[in-house]
């Protein structure tokens, strides 16, 4: 194990994430529950930097994901700067403000015509994927031997939706469902090869599908046009012996259990979908995570709310079967206070392992 | 013609619509001409009748956005058909609303419906687009002598674009020209009060019932 001196948060842990998270994955006993705050582009403001500089350049973005986990001393570090990096390989015209999140200016293609045209990227060359690809060997190489590390990897449905645009795609779901299997099958292909690069880096792909929300299609189009493609990545994920992390945002209850037959170990929901529901129909198939309210409490929150919605979030589900991670419901806003992080991993730390549910409602009625 | 002939067709094109059958609205609605039917009533008690109920059945969580874009698309194509039909009479002006989402938000999917549903119950909707910074909702609605601002974001992050635009409004001098009404995820009621904006729905089918009770049930200008 590394020194821990340099490690401020580790400090205040008796444990390292991986030893926490293979100890509680075996049931032995733990010093607190695995906590995952999802830090995108706050880690930019951890190094002091701009967003738009973390996007493009590895040794920047693994410097500021290194120092927000040695920060915060949360339990998993995912690369991430935003979803676009693979359809921006592709073809897709990616704005990226000065301090902001990088956007979809422009789709890769305006219509079916120009599927032909497209072809799967090449993760060391294409975009900013190489950078992408750096960042997470040099956090392997920095912290790997104590946390695990991932990278942000936007599966096929979302990322056609990149490709053509998101009205279209949804168009062509009862028009033309050959189009979008093909986008997806393109997408699929690039996302293949990503993840490979994200293995050789040493990293473990983290996958992320918001356009298969039942916010967007419905439980028979995610059974068609997403659950085959994430069925393969996660099968390719678990051919290399890693377990496979699953956030598709919004709602999501009407396809838990599709979610769960791709083969996942570990399921992220958001604030849509009830933590206490997951854990009675999928909980004891796969791991649950989430899904404290990334901005109405984590951003615009105080500690002391944040503190109260972990201890829900926690009786609701800290004896699901196949355990459970606290964790925001999905990617935290840049502007998240550093106090609000802080406060969630301080609120699990104080709840400790195993849990006492009885304390836990005297904080939520007394707050 | 009688009623009840009539009546069959407004519910074969409200059929038609919420089966996403273009081809189908574009026959009836041939035939609707063909029978010197009223083609204002074929518009509202048929194309904009089976909008409604594709509406109802998206509040339900039966049909999602791609069924609910086909729909909007198979009502498109009937008002192609009969809009040129409409007499003088009938062509009163809407009441016009200028809608986009706010500066640094690119969700959009949320805002097509709501711009769907509008069109359909009559309104004259001009699109901004997303991303769009608030001094340019501004001018648009001055520009195209809007009646209603709608404005959409999902992200908390540039809720406070909403904001902006009712400043603006107020310095410029024609916050009372217009009426502002604001929408998606982290938007609320009590939000909606705070920035002083005019309404507050939380779905594409309220939307349409907050601009009716807004103007009274005259929509037209
Ligand atoms: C699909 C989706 C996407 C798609 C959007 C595709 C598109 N072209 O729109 C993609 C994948 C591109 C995407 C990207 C991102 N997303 Co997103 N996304 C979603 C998701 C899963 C569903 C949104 C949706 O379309 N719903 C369906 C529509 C029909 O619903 P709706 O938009 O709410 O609209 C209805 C009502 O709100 C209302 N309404 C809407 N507008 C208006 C306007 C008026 C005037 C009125 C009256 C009513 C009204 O009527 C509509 C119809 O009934 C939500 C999850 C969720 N909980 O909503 C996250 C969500 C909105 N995304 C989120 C985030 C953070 C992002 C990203 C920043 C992720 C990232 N880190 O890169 C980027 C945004 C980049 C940017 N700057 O824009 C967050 C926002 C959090 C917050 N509150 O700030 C959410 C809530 C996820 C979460 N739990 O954190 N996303």
């Amino acid at each position: 194990m590394p020194d821990s001196t340099i490690n401020r948060a580790a400090q205040k842990d008796a444990l390292f994430p991986l030893q926490r998270l293979q100890a509680y994955a075996q049931g032995l006993p733990v010093d607190r529950l695995p906590c995952v705050p999802i830090v995108g582009n706050t880690a930019a403001r951890v190094l002091g930097v701009t967003v738009s500089s973390l996007r493009n350049n590895g040794k920047i973005l693994a410097d500021a994901q290194i120092a927000s986990y040695r920060r915060f001393g949360y339990d998993n570090i995912r690369v991430f700067t935003d979803l676009y990096t693979i359809a921006e390989g592709m073809g897709a015209q990616i704005r990226v403000p000065e301090d902001e999140t990088a956007f979809l200016a422009e789709p890769a293609i305006q219509n079916v015509s120009g599927i032909s045209g497209l072809r799967p990227v090449d993760p060391c060359r294409d975009g900013v994927l190489p950078e992408q690809i750096e960042a997470v060997k040099r956090v392997v190489q920095e912290v790997g031997n104590e946390v695990p590390v991932t990278a942000a990897l936007t599966c096929p449905f979302t990322n056609a939706s990149f490709l053509i645009g998101a009205v279209n795609l949804s168009r062509l779901v009862l028009k033309d469902p050959a189009s979008v299997h093909h986008l997806c099958k393109l997408s699929l292909e690039s996302a293949l090869a990503y993840a490979e690069a994200i293995f050789n880096a040493g990293g473990t792909p983290s996958l992320t599908d918001a356009m298969s929300s039942s916010s967007v299609i419905s439980p028979k189009q995610f059974e068609e046009f997403s659950y085959p493609y994430l069925k393969t990545l996660v099968d390719y994920i678990h051919s290399k012996s890693r377990s496979a992390t699953l956030h598709i945002c919004g709602k999501t209850s009407p396809i838990w259990d599709k979610m769960a037959d791709t083969g996942a170990d570990c399921i992220s929901i958001d604030n849509d979908a009830n933590l206490l529901d997951a854990k009675k129909k999928i909980g004891h198939r796969v791991r649950l995570m989430g899904n404290v309210h990334p901005s109405a409490i984590m951003l615009q929150g105080t500690p002391q709310d944040i503190r109260r919605e972990v201890c829900k979030c926690v009786i609701a589900a800290h004896d699901n079967p196949k355990g459970f991670v606290v964790a925001s419901g999905c990617s935290l806003p840049t502007e998240t206070p550093f106090e609000n992080i802080d406060a969630m991993l301080d609120a699990v730390r104080e709840i400790g392992y195993p849990v006492s549910v009885g304390l836990l409602e005297e904080i939520v009625n007394n707050s | 013609m009688s009623d009840n002939k009539e009546q069959t067709f407004f519910t074969a094109l409200s059929d038609a619509v919420l089966d996403m059958d273009e081809v189908k609205v574009e026959e009836i609605a041939h035939r609707v001409i063909k029978e010197k039917i009223d083609a204002y009533r074929a518009i509202e008690n048929g194309l904009v009748d089976g909008m409604n109920r594709a509406g109802q059945l998206f509040e339900d969580e039966e049909y999602f956005i791609p069924e609910i874009l086909l729909c909007s698309d198979a009502m498109y194509a009937g008002l192609n058909i009969l809009n040129p039909y409409i007499n003088r009479e009938q062509q009163r002006t809407r009441k016009k609303v200028v809608i986009g989402v706010v500066e640094g938000d690119t969700h959009d999917i949320g805002k097509n419906l709501v711009k769907t549903l509008l069109d359909a119950a009559g309104f004259e909707v001009v699109d901004l687009g997303r991303d769009v910074p608030p001094a340019q909702i501004v001018n648009a609605a001055i520009a195209e002598h809007a009646d209603v601002i709608a404005l959409s974001t999902l992200m908390t992050t540039t809720m406070d674009g909403m904001a902006s635009v009712i400043k603006i409004l107020q310095e410029s001098g024609h916050r009372d020209a217009v009426k502002v009404i604001v929408g998606g995820g982290p938007i609320s009621q009590s939000f909606a009060d705070r920035i002083g904006a005019d309404g507050y729905a939380p779905s594409a089918p309220a939307a349409v019932k907050l601009l009716h009770k807004l103007f009274k049930d005259s929509i037209y200008a």
